[in-house]
């Protein structure tokens, strides 16, 4: 039997947890965050009162696409090509940056639209090794990027950057002096982005939902930086896990506004749906690929442990996670600790997906007893995962290495 | 493939001690019944009044991580996993000698809970059994912990004087047991058929015959997670307050959408717990409440830990609460 000393993990991240709960700027940005969260998304709700209501009819899209995932991953696929698009099933990480790379090659400009999928990958780094050019376009990633930092958030990466240090790092990257004030700070990265938009060769972004009978990718998004980094450049890759994958194009809608919904942005200044490379039939009416958007359109649906957790009946339901991030204003430890209490994937739903996608049970471990199975996610989640639970499970299997399939005790708590 | 673990000791010391010791922190069972020499409560009844020591330990949790801290020479940020270790290795766990140094006023008083709390149900005309020196601690840590092979093992045991009592209705303090013995237990043993009830539930049944408290300042309540959103209890705290008069206050996140007290993660991270409990206690301050009221052990010690020295706010169990009008 394998033995692993859980220790040094402990150790290391202990140190890392109370540094972070010490952090002034982290208090400051989340408290600002928080406040500013609930009240958003109160608003909205009353705003939009079917909202409720649409997040449980989500839920049972998401229950019926998980269990037929296989087929409607087929037919999304089939769906791309369809339209002229290319499709690729990548089953795990390696697999995904390889495919990625052969589209890509070395010595290009790749423009990237923020997505949770990337960082899972390492998706610039190894583009980087590559020998390319990559370019975070979501300003908090973009301000990431150059500070060498992860993301704290999995909405607001830059959550614990105050404007002062913005600006620090600003000054020093543009080697001008770029003074601490937000709209300063925004027009800057504007500047200097927009002139790599049209001189990439490539654009990357993520997608929040696809429609499996169109092939549509719904891309939400308030900067607009996706819109210039997916229709600028003569390339599109879109890289997507297969969970995000429901039946049709109307499905897709209800998925998306919901998850705009909790992700507190009311309504979203774009929803991008792209289905196929840009073209045109304006002259005779042949149709010709390359008009003013990308010539070429590619689709990487990435697996990476993914259909495991799908067939894991006590963690299935942990893909049906919109990524709207508002477990994680409401979790009591992210509140004084932000991503620190994470790897790649952030709080009491990140330790779950960090067990199966990005780390295993070792680099979970930490996470799991991190987690105060206090419940709090699961009033918020508009999918209702029912994350103690799942953490409960998840210590019994790092205690009692309890193989899947093995039932040495039920899901009983928050039942 | 079949991976071993290996976990922060001090998850090991604490499930030790329940497995060997039928409680969390290796206290006597003498220590855990003292409470109850006054009151004569008989073995054996209809209604098992079950305390599972819970209330009892209080004092020594933060013994028990002082301890852990002051042993580790290093680095404050991993001092609860070494200091464990050496713990270990030098002497394995003296009880005696870590919880020397806790203070008898504390002991007395979080004693005291538990007597209270049977008073207060007597007078509400309950006829109570309880365990004494026999009683064991529910197990929920082993159950939160993921010491789920150990639960099963250990389950056997705690039914066993349970069964004892002969009685129908076990009444638990902590949510945390009520949890426990509601959820865990009839899924582990197959005839563990009992009623399974909060003392705040039975309160609330007998709320009419409650004398007007004495205490006629605002109170706020902290609904502990366990309680509100595992049992569905909180509209009967409200309830039982105001029916002995109470003037409460309500935080911003109250009820289902209540914020923990930063308690469960105490052993394993005490600064971030710490930081959690002193920002709850802050919210319910906010309500310029003078007393914050919980239903919860370790909601009440992570509160009382955390709050800011010289806060005029007072914080208490319900239990010690509704005393003062019984008593």
């Amino acid at each position: 039997m394998m033995k692993i000393d859980l220790q040094k993990e402990f150790n290391d991240y202990t140190q890392n947890l109370n540094k972070a709960s010490k952090d002034q700027h982290i208090n400051t940005a989340i408290t600002r965050a928080v406040k500013a969260y609930r009240s958003t998304v109160a608003e909205s709700l009353e705003r939009f009162p079917h909202t409720p209501e649409m997040a449980a009819e989500v839920r049972e899209i998401k229950t019926q696409a998980m269990a037929n995932n296989s087929e409607l991953l087929a037919q999304a696929m089939a769906s791309v090509e369809r339209n002229k698009g290319k499709a690729f099933y990548a089953r795990d990480r390696q697999q995904a940056l390889e495919i990625a790379a052969g589209i890509i090659g070395t010595g290009k400009t790749v423009v990237k639209g923020k997505s949770m999928l990337g960082e899972e990958l390492h998706l610039r780094e190894y583009l980087e090794e590559k020998g390319n050019e990559v370019w975070e376009t979501d300003l908090g990633e973009f301000i990431l990027q150059l500070k060498k930092d992860r993301p704290m958030h999995i909405l607001s990466p830059a959550i614990h950057v105050p404007r002062e240090q913005v600006a620090e790092i600003f000054s020093k990257f543009f080697n001008k002096d770029v003074p601490p004030e937000i709209a300063e700070e925004v027009g800057v990265v504007r500047e200097f982005l927009r002139e790599k938009y049209f001189s990439a060769h490539v654009g990357i972004s993520g997608a929040n939902v696809v429609a499996a009978d169109t092939g549509a990718m719904v891309i939400i998004e308030n900067e607009g930086n996706v819109r210039l980094a997916s229709g600028a450049p003569p390339v599109h890759i879109v890289m997507v896990g297969i969970e995000k994958i429901v039946p049709t194009f109307q499905e897709a809608m209800k998925t998306a506004e919901v998850t705009w919904r909790y992700a507190q942005y009311g309504v979203p200044g774009y929803v991008n749906i792209v289905s196929g490379p840009s073209k045109t039939g304006d002259i005779e009416k042949v149709t010709t690929y390359g008009a003013h958007g990308p010539k070429e359109f590619y689709v990487i649906f990435v697996d990476n442990g993914r259909s495991e957790m799908a067939k894991d009946e006590k963690f299935s339901q942990a893909l049906h996670c919109l990524r709207c991030g508002g477990c994680m204003y409401e979790c009591p430890v992210f509140q004084v600790t932000a991503g620190h209490f994470g790897h790649t994937y952030l709080s009491g739903i990140g330790a779950v997906w960090t067990a199966f996608v990005s780390g295993g049970l070792e680099k979970a471990a930490p996470l799991v007893y991190t987690c105060l199975r206090c419940g709090r996610c699961m009033e918020r989640c508009p999918m209702q995962i029912n994350v103690p639970a799942m953490i409960g499970e998840l210590r019994n299997r790092i205690v009692n290495g309890a193989a899947q399939g093995e039932e040495p005790l039920p899901q009983v708590a928050h039942s | 493939m079949a991976v071993e673990m290996k976990l922060p000791p001090v998850l090991e010391i604490i499930r030790g001690n329940i497995v060997k010791h039928g409680n969390p922190l290796a206290l006597k069972g003498s220590e855990i019944s003292s409470w109850a020499k006054a009151l004569n409560l008989p073995a054996r009844g209809e209604m098992l009044f079950y305390t599972g020591g819970e209330y009892q330990l209080l004092p020594f949790i933060d013994s028990l991580v002082k301890t852990m801290t002051y042993v580790d020479q290093g680095s404050k940020g991993f001092s609860l996993m070494m200091g464990a270790r050496n713990l270990l290795n030098k002497a394995g766990i003296s009880a005696e000698k870590m919880y020397a140094s806790v203070l008898a006023k504390d002991k007395d008083r979080y004693n005291a809970v538990s007597y209270k709390a049977a008073v207060i149900l007597q007078k509400l005309g309950y006829d109570l059994c309880y365990g004494g020196e026999q009683e064991l601690y529910s197990g929920a840590l082993l159950y939160e912990l993921g010491y789920w092979q150990d639960l099963q093992e250990y389950a056997p045991r705690v039914a066993n004087v349970i069964k004892q009592s002969g009685a129908k209705t076990i009444v638990c303090l902590s949510p945390h047991a009520a949890e426990v013995f509601k959820f865990i237990y009839p899924k582990i043993l197959g005839d563990f058929k009992y009623e399974v009830k909060t003392f705040v539930e039975l309160v609330w049944e007998q709320r009419h015959k409650l004398p007007a408290a004495s205490f006629n300042k605002p109170v706020v309540i902290h609904d502990s997670c366990r309680l509100a959103r595992e049992l569905n209890i909180e509209q009967e705290l409200r309830d039982i307050l105001s029916s002995v008069g109470a003037e409460i206050r309500e935080p911003e996140c109250k009820g289902k959408w209540t914020t923990c007290c930063g308690g469960p993660s105490k052993l394993l991270f005490p600064e971030v717990s710490h930081t959690i409990a002193g920002r709850r206690v802050a919210e319910l301050e906010q309500t310029e409440a003078e007393v914050i009221l919980t239903a919860c052990p370790y909601c009440l010690s992570a509160l009382e830990g955390a709050q800011e020295k010289g806060s005029q706010t007072g914080i208490e169990d319900l239990i010690e609460f509704l005393y003062r009008g019984v008593k």
